[in-house]
């Protein structure tokens, strides 16, 4: 019955994510960028799930996974090393 | 066919909440402005849809997804709160963002 729906959402998704892009290309500084680089990356992940139910597919869930994970050690390491002060902006 | 109701009414709900926060990355001017943008498009724009996916997944049959939709969404629900207030800290101790007008540092120099 939600077969059109799915599509559609998984297109606004991806309009939000060209957004977010467009702000890491722009970020005054590199928090900025990997701010808007894990939000990118999540969009990835929910439209990567939205694929795997729409074509009834297993394989691309456990992507969508690891995006979620990558965006996570994207913010600590990245704090990490700006705390410690070995990379500069 | 009454978890695909719910799980498409939080897709649309959270499309709604990401493409706000979208826009707010955008409005925003300083960086813990953008940064309660990115949040408002993490939990509102990607919890509730990974919830609404494992719905939709569930009500299909397909089991594996929804539990990795499941595990993800409550993987984000944790790692986003951490990952923000390090972003935080890291900005604050860093001196990358610059604080222009700090409510809580008294009227000293009023």
């Amino acid at each position: 019955m939600f077969e059109h729906t799915i599509p559609v959402l998984m297109a606004l998704y991806g309009v939000a994510g060209v957004v977010y892009f467009i702000r890491v290309l722009l970020g005054p500084t590199v928090l900025d960028s990997i701010l808007a680089g894990d939000c990118v990356s999540l969009d990835v992940a929910l439209i990567a799930l939205l694929v795997a139910v729409y074509y009834e597919n297993n394989l691309l869930a456990g992507g969508a996974f690891f995006l979620v994970l990558w965006a996570f050690v994207l913010d600590v390491f990245a704090s990490k090393y700006l705390v410690k002060g070995e990379v500069g902006v | 066919m009454i978890l695909s109701l719910i799980g498409v009414v939080l897709l649309i709900v959270g499309a709604v909440c990401d493409i706000f926060g979208a826009i707010g990355m955008h409005r925003f001017g300083n960086f813990y402005l953008r940064l309660h943008a990115a949040t408002v498009g993490t939990v509102g724009g990607k919890f509730y849809p990974f919830i609404g996916a494992g719905l939709i997944a569930l009500d299909r049959g397909l089991l594996s997804v929804a539990g990795v939709a499941f595990l993800s969404a409550f993987t984000l629900l944790i790692t986003t709160s951490v990952g923000s207030h390090a972003l935080a800290y890291a900005a604050e101790r860093a001196g990358v963002v610059k604080i222009e007008h700090n409510e809580l540092g008294g009227d000293w120099d009023d």
